[in-house]
């Protein structure tokens, strides 16, 4: 009818989230991405050296080994974090006893900050005398201790610790997904005769198809991108086996923060480079994904 | 049958929450021990309890003055993320216009890249050409500038909206406008309660930003950069102690704020669609 | 329920507008207090932002005091920060106002120079200063101006438990590499069953643990802490190559805390303290740890680090030189270095080494002070072999740094020739093209002998 009239509203609508995603998001990116064609450290010159930083990611073993690292890092997370925490939505979805409280009791992890995590899981996971070894060693369930944040284990360790952190997220996201769902389509299907495994193939699953694309969406995104708790856990060791692609951009630009007594150089320009290398990678994952599961947004 | 149906879901969930309590309760229990205690691990329970942690964490992180800063920064930015993005998500799945697919992707590319101190200064800049550097709503526009996940989320649960009803109020007459603040944002409900929560928790947590822009007006701090301030006291190892005391405190907040979110979208029923 | 959530919405937005409107306007009232306030003779504020947090309690008492006493209405505004201060500066110096004061540190004070975020003091420095505060090129002057003045310095030492050394019937700290490994041996030895090892090292962060352990070892034989040679003006890590290969021996040898690789430098105090370790290299800041924060449940004590081989040919790092600086942009330099003259009273210098805080580099204030209140800090106290070595310039190397290689070397073996050979290669080559662009200068010094350092401190 008024078409014209939509598209203006529809602008009109769009326009504080673009003014803001543009001014305070994409300009800021750009403005720390020019630096990627330059060699500078912080200060003094900036030289521009055209594509020389992106020779140098081409031969850079570590940031290639700090890629493989992340795409074992988050294909571990997200195998294990998001199955468990759509049954846990599942589950708590219905007439249980005392739902509310164990759904507000996992989601605690979420709130932890991640600089206490560290202590915790460094008291759970060493190998001299950590929990999880005395735990197991005690009920014979291993002869020596194992050394969980050694150069075998850490990878294993931290994925764990990530599982554990982002359980509580998902599991909300699926929660109020599942709460979108009419409960009458439940209703009558029961009627019907239907079980509750056909009722969560052929009514949740299908139901929830946008929410559930939306949110793996954004747990690829964040298992990619996550860093901070490797970053207090294991700092990236031992020996780069928990370094993943964020932790060692975030290194380069800044290398002071990890506490050596050796002074270290500011990568703004190198540093830049691998991150708008990263940047797509992260991008190109993320646009395979939303294509291939293109089918699951439409819930009919 | 059911029986054993129930017995095996209450099984797999107490594992689970036995596993997600655990170290919180390490936390807790941390936040009882001495120092040397606790860095040095070896025992569970605390060999003598250290009540006075909390009192020198609560004074120290200055939670009186400072909790009211956070609450304030992040009751802003989780209520300004809600409407931005609320509302370009019901445009996006609702209207159809040019541009559409742009706007999608740049709000997914402000996730590809994002390591928040590398984008501060230019974002900081901005600020002081808007004479907003030295408040905090520097802080709270920076933090709903970052809503593209909320957008995400709140575009999936848009979806699951049925068309019919919104089609149906436009015959009767409405606008657009009142079409997204009478049917959509109500119905909306269970998105906006985990959209907000996240948003909320994102925003009580961020250190970077009110870090940066209270440099120069300590009144300003909010809780995370106190809580910052645990780390270090008499010597020169970290005192780990205040700090999980610290953390056990700065959670209670958050918890209330979960439990109003969780009535959005455990309440909210899809009951609404009847009526 | 619709109701709610619109009202809430609503109401949301509105007091979004009006507080926004009451916030901009309040601003502007503060700025224009601000500036009548400077004429009307007010406080000057200046802000003292220091990175040290063991001193912090002794560095309040004596800011509270100076607000409380200091005739020019001068009024310090004390911030400590922890491991994000480097950050904080430099995040202040792009977005915010700077501090006033700034805390310098042997391997901060070049950068923050390069940078420009400091300010020469010849200005102020009258010939009492110059006469009482050695000037050390680098380390507190640049190009003939200087920067900052010492007051104290850290040594590195092996600290070692006593109780565990009795035990295994060992009589005198190792003072060669060879010894340190089988002394590490004995210990593990006579300490397994209680749990205890010989030896530790904080690998969480190689660069860190590495930075106290063989650097000290190198420095004592004669060799540049970090790999950097002042003769030839190049990096060569082969004289590291005894050192790694003896860390790695303790290691292999079992003699080593288990799980070092995820270890710490606090928990590793705090196993210290439990009397788990046998001995381990570190700084002089470890004496405080083991009186206020984490109490030594053994006797321990600190002697010289081991060189290679037993002779010392070298000086073992005494870090320091610096303290204090004014920043570029400070506004009330005359306040800020008032504040700064009233830090480097002697008198207060004197409290900080007997409060235990650091060793003083000022001869004048080390020939008055009296031995610091600290447990176990006469380990720590200037030898004959403590000296300040030169700064050497730091590169940008592409691929691993050499903490990194050595570290892996460790943990999984390798041909540790070729190791050297390419952090070599890959040192200089970054090397060069720094001196190419004039990030650093590098010019080799034939005559630089290593153990003409030592011996300035104590005879």
């Amino acid at each position: 009818m008024n078409k014209a009239k939509n598209v203006v509203f529809s602008y009109s609508f769009l326009l504080p989230s673009s003014i803001l995603t543009v001014v305070l998001g994409i300009y800021p990116i750009v403005w720390a991405m020019r630096y990627m064609f330059f060699d500078y450290k912080g200060y003094g010159e900036e030289r521009f050296i055209g594509l020389d930083n992106f020779a140098r990611i081409w031969t850079d073993h570590e940031y290639w080994d700090s890629v493989l690292n992340t795409f074992i890092y988050a294909g571990g997370k997200l195998a294990l974090s998001l199955p468990l925490a759509l049954l846990l939505a599942v589950i708590l979805n219905r007439g249980l006893r005392g739902r509310g409280v164990i759904r507000a009791l996992l989601f605690m992890p979420t709130i932890i900050s991640t600089a206490v995590m560290a202590v915790v899981f460094f008291a759970i996971f060493n190998s001299y005398n950590g929990i999880l070894n005395q735990f197991l060693m005690k009920y014979n369930l291993i002869g020596s201790p194992v050394d969980w944040l050694g150069v075998d284990h850490a990878m294993l360790s931290v994925i764990l610790v990530a599982v554990w952190g982002a359980l509580g997220n998902y599991m909300l996201l699926f929660l109020a997904g599942l709460q979108n769902i009419p409960q009458d389509v439940y209703e009558s299907s029961s009627l019907d005769g239907a079980g509750r495994w056909q009722q969560f193939r052929y009514i949740t699953i299908p139901m929830l198809g946008p929410v559930m694309q939306m949110i793996v969406m954004l747990a690829i995104i964040n298992a990619l991108k996550g860093y901070e708790s490797i970053m207090v856990m294991t700092d990236g060791g031992p020996i780069g086996k928990t370094n993943v692609m964020f932790l060692y951009v975030f290194k380069l630009f800044f290398p002071t923060a990890s506490g050596s007594a050796a002074t270290q150089v500011q990568e703004m320009g190198y540093g830049s480079a691998v991150a708008f290398v990263t940047a797509l990678i992260v991008g190109a994952i993320t646009i395979v994904y939303f294509y291939g599961s293109r089918r699951m947004s439409r819930n009919d | 049958m059911r029986y054993g149906w129930r017995w095996i879901t209450w099984a797999f969930l107490l594992v689970v929450l036995f596993l997600t309590l655990f170290p919180i309760v390490i936390t807790l229990l941390g936040s009882l021990k001495t120092n040397a205690e606790l860095t040095a691990g070896a025992t569970l329970l605390p060999l003598s309890w250290q009540f006075g942690n909390y009192k020198e964490a609560w004074s120290t992180a200055g939670f009186g003055t400072y909790s009211f800063n956070s609450l304030f920064v992040a009751a802003m930015a989780t209520a300004g993320t809600l409407i931005v993005a609320s509302m370009a998500a019901y445009v996006v799945n609702r209207m159809s216009f040019f541009g559409k697919k742009i706007y999608i992707g740049i709000q997914a590319f402000t996730m590809f890249v994002s390591i928040g101190a590398v984008v501060l200064r230019p974002q900081f800049e901005l600020m002081i050409d808007l004479k907003l550097h030295n408040t905090l709503w520097g802080v709270i526009l920076i933090l709903i500038s970052a809503h593209a996940s909320a957008f995400f989320i709140l575009l999936s649960f848009m979806s699951g909206i049925p068309r019919e009803l919104d089609e149906a109020a436009r015959i009767d007459g409405c606008s657009p406008a009142s079409v997204y603040a009478r049917i959509v944002l109500p119905l909306l409900a269970p998105g906006l309660g985990v959209a907000g929560l996240f948003a909320f928790r994102g925003a009580w947590n961020e250190y970077l930003l009110p870090f940066v822009f209270t440099l120069s007006k300590p009144e300003l701090q909010t809780l995370t950069v106190g809580l910052a301030n645990l780390k270090y006291g008499v010597s020169a190892a970290a005192q780990t102690h205040y700090m999980m005391a610290g953390a056990c405190l700065s959670i209670v907040p958050i918890l209330v704020v979960y439990v109003f979110a969780n009535k959005s979208f455990m309440q909210m029923t899809a009951g609404s669609l009847k009526g | 329920m619709k109701k709610r959530w619109l009202t809430m919405t609503l109401a949301a937005v509105v007091m979004a507008g009006s507080l926004a409107a009451c916030s901009g306007k309040k601003t502007e009232e503060n700025g224009g207090a601000e500036s009548g306030g400077s004429d009307s003779g007010e406080k000057t504020v200046i802000s003292y932002w220091t990175g040290d947090r063991h001193d912090s309690e002794f560095i309040k008492e004596v800011v509270d005091e100076y607000n409380a006493t200091n005739k020019d209405n001068i009024e310090v505004d004390l911030v400590i920060k922890g491991d994000d201060f480097d950050q904080a500066l430099d995040m202040s110096f792009q977005t915010s106002e700077p501090p006033d004061v700034i805390r310098v540190k042997e391997n901060t004070i070049q950068t923050f120079y390069k940078k420009g975020y400091l300010a020469p003091i010849d200005e102020f420095l009258k010939e009492e200063h110059k006469a009482a505060f050695p000037e050390m090129p680098d380390l507190n002057s640049f190009e003939g101006k200087r920067y900052s003045l010492p007051n104290y310095g850290t040594t590195m030492r092996l600290i070692y438990n006593k109780e565990l050394f009795a035990k295994a019937g060992v009589t005198a700290p190792p003072t060669t590499l060879a010894e340190l490994v089988d002394v590490a041996k004995k210990l593990t030895a006579a300490g397994k069953e209680s749990g205890a090892y010989g030896f530790a090292q904080n690998f969480k962060n190689p660069g860190s643990a590495f930075g106290r352990s063989s650097r000290v070892i190198a420095e004592v034989s004669g060799f540049g802490g970090f790999g950097y040679d002042f003769k030839t003006a190049q990096y060569d890590f082969s004289h590291f190559k005894p050192i790694i290969e003896a860390f790695k021996q303790i290691k292999d040898d079992g003699s080593m805390l288990p799980g070092v690789e995820s270890l710490d430098i606090d928990p590793l105090r705090a196993q210290f303290a439990e009397g788990k370790i046998g001995m381990y290299l570190s700084f002089s800041a470890e004496a405080g740890v083991y009186t206020s924060q984490f109490p030594a449940k053994i006797e321990w004590a600190a002697a010289p680090a081991p060189s290679i081989d037993g002779s010392f040919n070298g000086a073992s790092g005494f870090l320091g030189g610096q303290w204090l600086a004014l920043s570029s942009k400070t506004t009330k330099k005359e306040a800020a270095w008032k504040f700064m003259s009233y830090m480097y009273s002697e008198s207060l210098l004197q409290q900080y080494q007997e409060k235990g805080f650091g060793i003083s580099m000022v001869p004048s204030v080390s020939e008055v002070a009296a031995t610091p209140q600290v447990k176990g800090i006469e380990g720590f106290l200037p030898n004959p072999y403590d000296g300040v070595w030169p700064v050497y310039p730091v590169v940008a190397v592409q691929g691993t740094k050499s903490d990194d290689a050595f570290f892996k070397y460790m943990v999984s073996g390798g041909d540790l020739d070729a190791i050297i050979k390419d952090l070599n290669e890959r040192y200089n080559a970054a090397l060069a093209q720094a001196v190419k662009n004039g990030e650093v200068k590098a010019e080799p010094d034939p005559n630089f002998d290593p153990k003409a350092l030592a011996g300035k401190f104590a005879k």
